[in-house]
């Protein structure tokens, strides 16, 4: 993993911005583990190519989706169309063949889940948008190709360890925020879609120039 | 005739008629074809004889053949003589008398009834009638919404007025179908014209049709009349069957009121004796009629009998239509429920995924996204945070809620402390509450000494106690195991089977009590000691509940990723539900009737059963039934439950109107009622348009060409006239065919012989 301390730094982020408690300790599983279904949210990052998975781990991968599991694809390279994104693509097409990976759209609730947030950012501004792949509508999978654990990571001292590319501090900011809103959107779901809260987050959305 | 008779040698006193039958003569070509063969043979016969110049033989020859020619239209027309035997038939004459209930109605000033009327005049015109029946045949007949056929009305005196409902269209329809091609020369209909199933006062399209297309006279006398007629009636009451439970339930009441002056009047409605709404009714001399849109909004689900009632002013012809008692069925359309969410959770995030997707929840959820303590990095604009409706959740519409759910909930920064008392009588009044675990739940939510604990079925103590971050199987509480919230197979054996096989839950909520009168259905067990997970208990009218642990998602997504199915997940939080809300399926005392509604002297069955809070059936249980009518309280009887903890009772109601049975029972300490309301009916329908319509009695009679008339003394059946067209008919006949004999072919062969000799005699050919 290119950016190991990527998750534990945002989970620090929504320790301190957000009532979720978290659990800091970052465990990495294959699909094949048995204890699979206690890790409802897998975050999946890298920067190269990566083997075709297996059709017992695809099948595994499906229904762990489909029954309730999230998973966050954050391409960490630096470049458009790179070799993760092409493996990816492929490992997403094998996932669900009849469900397109398809481009979330501005008014989905993981753009209004905690922030209300305008534009898509990472490390890199490679992609102006996530994709994703909804599944009996919930957001199962989304995939990031503008490197989000670059703008996460922090070393040991708490510094951060990747430079943003473009955008300086405020783009960082930007991609911890839509990190945040990822993670709320999975405890949450179409919560700020609730009617109770359309009227208010509409007004700001109309009133603030949102980042 | 009798020697013609006697000619074709048959017995004269066999036939009293004679007569001379053609075939082929209805048939138009057949006259066609003989007007022009008759013209081809005239111009034949003429043209052929130019050459005999004798005119005495030129018209011998023409006469010849004209006879000719005639004798064979004769055999081509088939004459038959025909000796027959016939009488007169008589015409009939329908004579009917409403018998229903509003010809009880009394005519003012003399106070005599609409019936009386009747009774009156077929008395008074016995002489006619007796006259009239030696001319037609008179049929008679008693009329409501049926026609029923009665001998005579010389029987006058026993003809009673007790039947619940007139209908003309299908009197007549009925009438016309009977008659069929009979010769029915008219109608006599004695009536008030008060047809329920006419809403205004004019003749409905379907009965003007049918009398137009019948074309029987039909006379009608009306009986009584609306002079000096006072009454204020509840005429229509028009609901749904049912209603939803905090929804508005809409009725339009149409009430009729005759000489009732100018005066304001008060529409109150009631269930049982609670007045849920009055209405003030502004009556205007020059209206009769009014309809008023009434509204209420019901919060008790079941059966509920409704009376509407008018006041009864000294002088009203009726009394029984200022009342009108109707029910409606209320029921819960959706649950609604208010779920409080600490924290984002994964044991939130399964449960908001139950509660939202099932498709009879209503769900407003909240989730406390950040503290006071949290950083947000961001100004509030930049937020989808909205402010916590404290006020509007907890005073406004905490009512209008079923269920209110606290997640891993402390109140303290978000909601006053007066609000939980708020919460505490909406629970004892008979609403829902549930906490469920987690870190900032129970003591560490700081509801110990709250009016929260008050209502929860465990106590918190004052010393606060650590959520155990430790993983464990849950043990069900064995004598718990009927309890409908564990029920997540209907078949015992294999609803243990499933929860042997849950997932292992991890983290509880340490240090909570259950109470004496609670229900503890599950626990954790280590070693000796005992941590209550799913305890139970009844709060006055409602019911609480609590989960001592944040880790029940595990059921969904955990048990999946081991082999098994997240569906007992929904169903134990489907049954959770029920069990709250108090759906009649999860009570330990039930009470049913076999029927929503009753006709006066139906009988009424009854089915008890009564359960031990473990939801056990109680045997011998002692059931004390009680029966509140419009006369009153009074007990109706004492039962004991059979070996199934069930029991029955039949009795029938000595009245109309509504009942309500209430069945108490005690099981383990625990005082038990229910209560069943249910209607008996008796048909009033026909005091509810109690007014003589005349318009319609006139209509009747001038679309069938008849005469229309109040009766009075003086009324003189004679005046009215029938048509006595003469109808005979056939018993016997004889035909003697003319054409198909010797003498007809001799006469014909002998014509055209003689015709050859005479051309001959004058050298024709």
């Amino acid at each position: 993993m290119p950016h190991p301390t990527a998750i534990d730094s945002l989970l620090g982020q929504i320790e301190r911005r957000t009532s979720i408690e978290t659990n800091r300790g970052l465990t990495q599983i294959a699909l094949s583990y048995p204890k699979l279904y206690r890790y409802p949210f897998i975050y999946m990052a890298g920067s190269r190519e990566f083997e075709k998975f297996s059709a017992n781990d695809i099948k595994r991968l499906r229904n762990y989706l489909s029954y309730g599991g999230f998973l966050l694809i954050d391409d960490n390279s630096s470049g458009i169309n790179s070799k993760f994104d092409i493996s990816v693509r492929k490992m997403i097409e094998a996932l669900f063949p009849q469900v397109p990976l398809r481009k979330i759209s501005r008014d989905h609730s993981i753009f209004r889940s905690f922030y209300l947030i305008n534009r898509v950012s990472g490390r890199k501004q490679v992609s102006p948008y996530l994709e994703g792949i909804n599944i009996k509508g919930r957001t199962v999978l989304v995939y990031s190709a503008n490197d989000l654990g670059g703008a996460w990571a922090r070393d040991k001292l708490g510094q951060w360890t990747h430079d943003i590319v473009g955008g300086g501090n405020r783009q960082r900011q930007l991609a911890i925020r839509l990190g945040v809103n990822i993670v709320m959107y999975v405890l949450t779901l179409d919560y700020k879609k609730d009617m109770v809260h359309l009227p208010i987050i509409l007004e700001r959305l109309k009133r603030n120039k949102l980042p | 005739m009798k020697t013609v008779i006697a000619l074709f040698g048959l017995d004269s006193s066999m036939f009293n008629e004679a007569g001379l039958n053609f075939a082929l003569t209805e048939l138009l070509h057949v006259w066609i074809l003989l007007l022009f063969v008759t013209t081809l043979a005239l111009w034949f016969f003429w043209t052929s004889l130019k050459r005999i110049h004798s005119p005495f033989r030129k018209a011998l020859l023409i006469s010849l053949r004209t006879f000719t020619f005639f004798l064979f239209i004769l055999i081509f027309l088939q004459p038959e003589l025909e000796f027959r035997k016939s009488h007169t038939l008589k015409n009939r004459i329908a004579i009917l008398v409403d018998d229903t209930m509003s010809m009880s109605i009394k005519t003012f000033p003399s106070e005599q009834p609409r019936i009386d009327f009747v009774r009156q005049a077929f008395e008074k015109n016995q002489g006619v009638l007796e006259s009239l029946s030696n001319i037609f045949q008179l049929d008679y007949y008693l009329i409501s919404d049926q026609i029923e056929t009665v001998s005579s009305f010389g029987s006058a005196r026993r003809y009673s007025s007790n039947k619940r409902n007139t209908d003309f269209e299908a009197v007549f329809s009925k009438l016309k179908t009977l008659y069929g091609s009979k010769s029915l020369q008219g109608v006599m209909l004695f009536s008030d014209g008060a047809d329920l199933a006419i809403n205004s006062d004019n003749i409905s399209s379907g009965l003007n049709t049918l009398l137009a297309g019948w074309e029987v006279p039909i006379h009608s006398f009306q009986a009584g009349t609306n002079h000096m007629f006072k009454d204020l009636a509840i005429e229509e009451v028009d609901a749904a069957d049912f209603g939803f439970i905090h929804q508005p339930v809409r009725l339009t009441v149409t009430i009729g009121a005759s000489n009732m002056g100018n005066r304001n009047i008060p529409l109150v409605l009631k269930d049982g004796d609670a007045i849920l709404l009055s209405h003030v009714l502004e009556i205007r001399e020059r209206e009769s009629r009014y309809s008023v849109e009434l509204e209420f909004t019901p919060n008790l689900l079941g059966n509920h009998i409704y009376s509407l009632t008018v006041p009864l002013f000294a002088g009203e012809s009726v009394e029984k239509n200022n009342r009108k008692d109707f029910q409606i069925k209320i029921i819960r359309d959706r649950i609604r429920i208010l779920h409080l969410n600490g924290r984002p959770s994964w044991d939130s995030r399964f449960l908001r995924e139950v509660l939202a997707n099932h498709p009879k929840i209503d769900l407003l959820s909240f989730f406390i996204l950040r503290t006071l303590d949290d950083d947000v990095v961001s100004p509030t604009s930049e937020l989808s945070l909205i402010p916590f409706p404290t006020n509007l959740l907890f005073n406004d519409y905490l009512n209008s809620f079923d269920l209110v759910l606290f997640q891993n909930f402390s109140y303290k920064p978000f909601i006053d402390k007066g609000y939980l008392t708020n919460i505490k009588n909406f629970v004892e009044n008979g609403g829902a509450f549930a906490m469920i675990g987690g870190e900032l739940s129970f003591q560490e939510g700081g509801y110990a000494q709250t009016d929260i604990e008050e209502i929860l079925p465990v106590d918190l103590g004052v010393e606060p106690q650590l959520f155990l971050d430790e993983s464990f199987d849950l043990q069900l509480e064995k004598n718990q195991f009927r309890h409908p919230i564990l029920q997540l197979e209907k078949e015992s054996v294999a609803n243990s089977i499933v929860w042997e096989n849950m997932s292992e839950l991890n983290g509880i909520n340490m240090g909570l009590k259950p109470r004496k009168d609670a229900d503890t259905l599950a626990w954790f067990i280590k070693g000796r000691d005992k941590y209550p997970v799913l305890v139970t208990g009844r709060v006055g009218k409602g019911r609480s509940l609590i989960v001592a642990t944040d880790s029940l998602w595990n059921w969904n997504f955990r048990q999946v990723g081991e082999g098994g199915s997240g569906r007992y997940y929904n169903r134990f939080w489907n049954n959770i539900i029920n069990w709250l809300i108090d759906e009649p399926g999860t009570r330990l005392l039930k009470l049913e009737t076999h029927k929503e509604r009753y006709e006066e002297g139906e009988e009424v069955l009854l089915r008890i059963s009564v359960s031990h809070p473990n939801y056990n059936p109680y045997a011998e249980a002692k059931v004390l039934l009680t029966m509140k009518t419009r006369s009153g309280e009074m007990k109706i009887t004492n039962l004991k439950t059979n070996e199934n903890g069930e029991a029955s009772h039949r009795f029938t109601p000595m009245e109309e109107g509504f009942y309500i049975i209430k069945a108490e029972t005690e099981t383990d300490k625990l005082k038990l009622k229910e209560k069943i309301e249910f209607s008996v009916f008796s048909e009033t329908a026909e005091f509810q348009k109690p007014r003589v319509n005349e318009t319609l009695l006139k209509r009747i009679a001038e679309v069938s060409g008849g005469n229309y008339e109040v009766l009075t003394k003086q009324t003189d059946f004679s005046k009215v006239s029938f048509k006595n067209p003469e109808i005979k008919i056939k018993t016997s006949s004889k035909l003697i065919p003319l054409w198909n004999n010797w003498w007809a072919y001799g006469l014909i062969l002998s014509s055209l012989s003689l015709d050859w000799f005479i051309r001959r005699k004058s050298g024709l050919s």
